[in-house]
C-alpha cells in the first residue's frame, strides 16, 4: 500500500504462458476453421480485449472484489434471467444475450461470480465451517447450477457446480460431510438420470460407454475425433495437412472439438507440448494460491484456478474419449469470445490477487 | 483470527489445494496417456481408419478381349462409340445450358428430363454425368467446333461389344449382360462403390452369360484397374489420387471357320435344326450352328424388355441350342455303330448274309418292325446293310445283342455323356438301360427295346455334338481329339483312342468302303448328294420317326402335319480317302435324311475344304 500508483501488477509467467498459449490457437483454428481468416480475425481482437481486460482487473486492490462480490452475483444472475426471457433459441438452448453487435454467453459469468462470492462469504469463518454456512453455500450453488443447466448448457452448469464446490471444500469443508454428500449421491443418482437429463444427454452418456451401438449416431463425435488424434501419431500429418480436420469429417473443430485437430495436425509432440504449457499455467496458479496475502485471496485463486483446471480437463477427456460429450470449450483455444473474456477476466482476477502483498499487522 | 488459527487455516487450505491441484493433474497425465495410446499405440488402426475415411476407391473398367475365328478373322470386337459427358457441378444454369446446347446436339424428352433428374445429386458429389449416348458422326463435327461453348461438356469414347455376324454366331459366342458389381475380381472395393465403376462399355459393367463369353470369362475380361478418390465427410469428390491402369482381356482364338458357319447358315435357311463341324487334326470344332437365331449385337448392349419377351416366348425357341442341347433320335446313323458292336462281339462278320424281306418279326411276341422299304432289299450282308440302310439286318443284329454291353459300347462312343470340352450348357443325352428303363417308367426292359435301338429309334436320344463326335470318331478309326472350341497354350489336349482288339484295321477299312458307298455308290440311300462336289465323301443319314406307324396311309396323313414329319438326319465326312472333317446336320421336320439334311453336310464341307 505504499506506492500504490508506481506499480504495476503483473505476473510475467502468467502473462507469457497465456500469451504463447492463445498465439498457438490463433494457428490452430486457422487450421481447424478450414482457414477462415473471418474467424481468426475476430479471434485475434477478443486476445488483445482480453488481455487488455486482464491487465486492467489485476491493477486494484483485491479488496474491491470481496466488496463488490455480492453485486457481481446479482448481475450475473440477471443476465442470465434477461437471456432466460429475450435470448435467441440456438439448436434448442437459450444462452446467449445480445449487446449491440456482440452476443455473449451469459452462464461465462457465474462462472466467477460463484467462487467469488463464495470465498468472500466463507474467509472470515472459523474452522470447521458450520452447517447454517455449508446450507447456504450449497443452496447459492445449487441454484446457480440449475439456472444455466434449465438452458439447458450441462456443461457449463456443471463447471459453475465445481467452482462453488472447490470453495466450499478449500475453505474446510469437513471430511465427513463430504463422505455423507457422496454417499447421498450414489443413492440419489438413478433419480438425476431418469429426471434431471435430457433425453439427447442421457444418448450422449449411454453411448460413450458403448460407442460401438451407434456408429453413426451420437457416438460418430467420439470415435472421428479418436480417428484424427490416433491418425496423426507421433508427428503429425503437418499444419493443414489432416485429413479428418480438412475433410470435415470432425465435428465442432473451431470449438469443442479443437484439440483433436492440434492432435491430428501436430502430433503427439504437439500434444505434449501444448499440456506442457496448461501444466506450466496450473503450477503457477498453485504457486500464487499459496502464497496469497490473505485467506479471501487464497481462495479466490484456488477456485477460479481450479475452474479452470475443471474445464480444461472435461474438454480434454471428452475429446480423447474419456468422458461422454458434453460441450464445454478448450480454454483460450477454442473459438469463442465470451469464453476468452472470461477466461481473462478470471486470470486478471488471479493475478491482481496474486500480486498484491498486504502485510498484516501482528 | 488469532495468529495460530490462521495458521492452522493456511495448513489446511495448502493440503487441500495440493489434493485438488494434484488431482488436476493427474487428470492431464490421464489425458497424455489416452493420447499416447491413441497416437504410438493404437497409430496403424487410426491410421487406416482415417485413411478409410476418406479414400474412396472405385473400380476402372477393363476391356474385353476380342475373338476370333481359325483365320484370324474378328467374331466379335469392341467398337468405339462415343458419348457427350458434363460436370454438373460446373454447370452455372442448366436449363440455359440444356438450351444452348439443344441445337447442337439433340436431346430427347427423355433424355433431358433424365438428365435433370440426376444432375443435381451429381453436382454435389461432383461426379460426371451422360448427357448423350451413342452420338452420331455428324453430332461429334457439329460439337467439336463448337466444344469452346461447352466448357463443362465433353465427349467421351466408350465401346460396345459387337460381331459383324451376330446372328449366325449367337449360340455359340453367346453374349454378355450387364452386372451390378464384379466383387469376385476386386474383393478389396466395397460393393457399394461399384456404382462409380469408371466405365469402358456403354452398356456400363458386363459379363460373359452364355456361349464362349460366358465359359472364357475369365480368360477374356481382363483385369479392373482402380482409381482412388479423396472424398470428403459429405461423401463429395475432392480430387483423384492415384490411378491403376485396367488390363485388356485375353483374345481368344477359336476353331470357328466364319466362311463354313456362313454355309450353314445359309444352307439350313429358315429351317429348324443344327450343325456342328469338325476338324479331325485338332478335334477342333469348326462350325457350331443352331437355327433359328438371334442377334448377339442387341442381347449385348442392351435390349428391350419387350423383344427379349418376343424372343423367350417364340414358338420356334431361338434361344434353344439344337446344336448342344437338341435331343434327337439317331436314326440310321446308328447303324455303324451297331455294325462295330456286331463284329467285336463276333454277332455278324463282313460275309454274313440274310435275306430281307422288309421286316423283322420277334419270336417271343410275334411283333412286326417295318423296313423303310416295302419288299425289302433281297439278300443283305453288310456293306449292302449300310448302303441300302437294311432295317431288317440291324433289327435281327440288335436281337442278339446283350443291352447291358450294347449300352456300353454306345457310351464308348460319346453317347449320353459330355463330349465338348468348352461347350455353354451342354446336353449329355442318355443312352438307355434296363435300369434307366425302370427307374423312369417302372417297366421292364424288353426284347422289343433292343431291337429298336438296333435302328437308333426307341428310348436313345443323341445331340448334334454328340453325332458329330460320333462321325469323327469314325472318320479317324477310332483316333480322335475331344471337341472342343478354343486350344489355348496351356490346355494340352491328349488323343483320344476307341479301341476294340476284335474290331481290327480290315474292319475299319471295310467300314470306311461302306460309308463311302452310302454317298458315291450307285444303290447309297444317300447317292442323290453325289454329284454336288468334286471330292468323295463318306457318310450314313437317318430319318428320324417321330410317329411310329404301322400302315402306309397313317404315314401320309401324318405328313401334313409339319411339326410331326420325321426329323432328317447325316452324319459325313470326307474328302475321301484321308478325311480331314466330320459334319453332322439335323433339321427338323426334314423328312429323308439323306435328300434334305445331306445337301447341307455337304456345302458345310465344301467350304471347309476349299480354304
Amino acid at each position: 500500500m505504499n506506492k500504490p500508483f508506481q506499480k504495476i501488477y503483473f505476473d510475467p509467467y502468467l502473462f507469457f504462458s497465456l500469451f504463447l498459449l492463445s498465439t498457438l490457437g490463433l494457428f490452430f483454428l486457422f487450421s481447424a476453421s478450414n482457414s477462415d481468416i473471418s474467424i481468426v480475425s475476430k479471434q485475434f481482437v477478443f486476445i488483445v480485449a482480453g488481455f487488455l481486460i486482464m491487465i486492467l482487473v489485476s491493477q486494484p486492490d483485491p479488496d474491491i472484489f470481496r466488496r463488490t462480490s455480492g453485486l457481481f452475483l446479482v448481475f450475473s444472475l440477471l443476465l442470465l434471467g434477461i437471456t432466460y426471457l429475450v435470448g435467441p433459441e440456438i439448436n434448442g438452448a437459450q444462452r446467449w444475450v445480445r449487446v449491440g453487435a456482440f452476443s455473449f454467453q451469459s452462464s461465462e459469468l457465474l462462472k466467477l461470480a460463484v467462487p467469488i462470492f463464495l470465498a468472500n462469504f466463507l474467509f472470515n469463518k472459523k474452522l470447521p465451517i458450520q452447517r447454517k454456512e455449508i446450507i447456504i453455500s450449497l443452496l447459492v450453488i445449487c441454484c446457480c447450477f440449475f439456472f444455466v443447466f434449465r438452458q439447458p448448457d450441462l456443461g457449463t452448469a456443471l463447471i459453475i457446480a465445481c467452482s462453488g464446490l472447490f470453495v466450499l471444500f478449500l475453505s474446510g469443508l469437513s471430511w465427513t460431510f463430504i463422505g455423507g454428500s457422496f454417499v447421498l449421491f450414489i443413492i440419489s443418482s438413478p433419480f438425476i438420470w431418469n429426471i434431471l437429463l435430457q433425453p439427447f444427454q442421457r444418448q450422449r452418456i449411454a453411448t460413450f460407454f458403448n460407442p460401438e451401438s451407434d456408429p453413426f449416431g451420437a457416438s460418430w463425435n467420439i470415435i472421428q475425433s479418436k480417428v484424427a488424434i490416433g491418425s496423426g501419431g507421433l508427428l503429425g500429418k503437418g499444419f493443414g495437412e489432416g485429413s479428418q480436420t480438412q475433410l470435415n469429417f470432425l465435428p465442432e473443430t473451431e470449438t469443442d472439438f479443437i484439440f483433436s485437430v492440434i492432435g491430428e495436425e501436430f502430433g503427439f509432440l504437439g500434444v505434449l507440448l501444448l499440456l506442457s504449457i496448461y501444466l506450466f499455467i496450473l503450477l503457477r496458479c498453485f504457486y500464487l494460491a499459496l502464497s496469497a496475502r490473505d485467506r479471501f485471496c487464497r481462495l479466490v485463486i484456488g477456485g477460479l484456478s481450479l475452474t479452470f483446471a475443471a474445464n480444461l480437463i472435461i474438454n480434454l477427456c471428452m475429446v480423447v474419449g474419456l468422458l461422454p460429450v458434453v460441450g464445454m470449450p478448450l480454454p483460450f483455444i477454442s473459438q469463442g469470445g465470451s469464453s476468452l473474456v472470461s477466461l481473462f477476466l478470471a486470470f486478471g482476477i488471479i493475478v491482481s490477487m496474486g500480486t498484491h502483498k498486504k502485510f498484516l499487522p501482528q | 483470527m488469532i495468529f495460530e488459527e490462521r495458521q492452522i487455516e493456511k495448513n489446511n487450505f495448502s493440503i487441500r489445494a495440493t489434493l485438488l491441484f494434484g488431482l488436476m493433474i493427474l487428470g492431464l497425465i490421464a489425458v497424455l496417456l489416452q493420447v499416447f495410446s491413441l497416437q504410438i499405440s493404437g497409430y496403424t488402426d487410426y491410421q487406416l481408419a482415417a485413411l478409410n475415411n476418406k479414400n474412396y476407391p472405385v473400380p476402372v473398367q477393363s476391356l474385353r478381349g476380342e475373338i476370333f475365328d481359325r483365320n484370324g478373322k474378328a467374331l466379335i470386337k469392341n467398337e468405339p462409340t462415343y458419348d457427350l459427358i458434363t460436370r454438373p457441378n460446373l454447370i452455372d444454369d442448366i436449363n440455359s445450358f440444356l438450351e444452348k446446347i439443344q441445337p447442337v446436339i439433340f436431346l430427347s424428352e427423355n433424355e433431358i428430363s433424365n438428365y435433370k433428374k440426376l444432375q443435381k445429386e451429381k453436382a454435389f458429389d461432383n461426379k460426371e454425368l451422360v448427357l448423350k449416348k451413342d452420338l452420331s458422326a455428324e453430332e461429334i463435327a457439329r460439337f467439336n467446333v463448337r466444344s469452346f461453348n461447352f466448357q463443362h461438356a465433353f465427349i467421351a469414347q466408350r465401346y460396345r461389344r459387337i460381331s459383324d455376324y451376330p446372328e449366325i454366331f449367337s449360340h455359340v459366342l453367346g453374349y454378355t449382360s450387364r452386372i451390378e458389381n464384379d466383387i469376385k475380381s476386386m474383393p478389396e472395393i466395397p460393393q457399394s462403390h461399384w456404382k462409380d465403376t469408371e466405365l469402358v462399355y456403354a452398356h456400363g459393367l458386363i459379363q460373359g452369360k452364355t456361349g464362349l463369353e460366358q465359359i472364357y470369362d475369365d480368360h477374356l475380361s481382363g483385369q479392373h484397374g482402380q482409381r482412388v478418390y479423396e472424398m470428403n465427410a459429405k461423401g463429395q469428390f475432392v480430387q483423384s489420387l492415384s490411378f491403376t491402369q485396367p488390363a485388356k482381356g485375353s483374345d481368344l482364338y477359336t476353331s470357328l471357320d466364319i466362311d463354313a458357319q456362313k454355309s450353314a447358315a445359309k444352307f439350313l435357311g429358315n429351317r429348324k435344326g443344327a450343325v456342328v463341324a469338325i476338324d479331325l487334326e485338332s478335334g477342333g470344332i469348326n462350325v457350331l450352328y443352331s437355327s433359328p437365331t438371334y442377334s448377339i449385337n442387341q442381347l449385348s448392349n442392351g435390349m428391350s424388355e419387350s423383344n427379349f419377351q418376343t424372343l423367350l416366348n417364340d414358338a420356334d425357341k431361338p434361344f434353344f441350342n439344337r446344336a448342344l442341347q437338341g435331343r434327337y433320335p439317331p436314326a440310321s446313323t446308328i447303324k455303324p455303330a451297331i455294325g462295330m458292336y456286331g463284329l467285336s462281339n463276333n454277332i455278324v462278320n463282313w460275309d454274313f448274309e440274310m435275306k430281307d424281306p422288309g421286316f423283322f418279326t420277334l419270336p417271343e411276341t410275334g411283333r412286326v418292325f417295318r423296313g423303310w422299304r416295302k419288299g425289302g432289299h433281297g439278300k443283305v450282308n453288310m456293306h449292302k446293310a449300310f448302303l441300302v440302310s437294311s432295317n431288317t439286318y440291324f433289327f435281327s443284329l440288335a436281337y442278339q445283342a446283350d443291352i447291358g454291353e450294347l449300352s456300353n459300347h454306345l457310351s464308348s462312343l460319346g453317347f449320353g455323356q459330355k463330349v465338348c470340352l468348352d461347350c455353354f450348357e451342354e446336353d449329355p443325352a442318355f443312352v438307355p438301360t434296363p435300369e434307366w428303363k425302370y427307374s423312369i417308367m417302372n417297366a421292364g426292359w424288353v426284347k422289343g427295346d433292343t431291337v429298336n435301338l438296333g435302328v437308333g429309334q426307341g428310348y436313345l436320344v443323341a445331340t448334334p455334338m454328340q453325332l458329330a463326335n460320333y462321325a469323327a470318331l469314325l472318320a479317324s478309326k477310332g483316333m480322335y481329339s475331344e471337341p472342343s472350341l478354343v486350344a489355348l497354350g496351356n490346355q494340352k489336349k491328349s488323343l483320344k483312342i476307341w479301341q476294340d482288339k476284335r474290331f481290327e484295321n480290315s474292319d475299319w477299312t471295310k467300314m470306311h468302303q461302306a460309308l463311302l458307298g452310302v454317298i458315291e455308290s450307285d444303290y447309297g440311300t444317300a447317292r442323290s448328294i453325289r454329284d454336288l462336289k468334286e471330292f468323295q465323301v463318306a457318310g450314313k443319314s437317318g430319318t428320324a420317326e417321330l410317329v411310329s406307324l404301322d400302315s402306309k396311309e397313317a404315314y401320309l396323313e401324318v405328313r401334313n402335319s409339319e411339326l410331326l414329319r420325321d426329323h432328317s438326319i447325316i452324319i459325313a465326312f470326307g474328302p475321301m480317302p484321308n478325311p480331314r472333317y466330320a459334319v453332322s446336320v439335323v433339321i427338323e421336320n426334314g423328312e429323308s435324311g439323306g435328300a434334305v439334311a445331306g445337301p447341307v453336310a455337304i456345302e458345310v464341307l465344301k467350304s471347309l475344304i476349299n480354304e
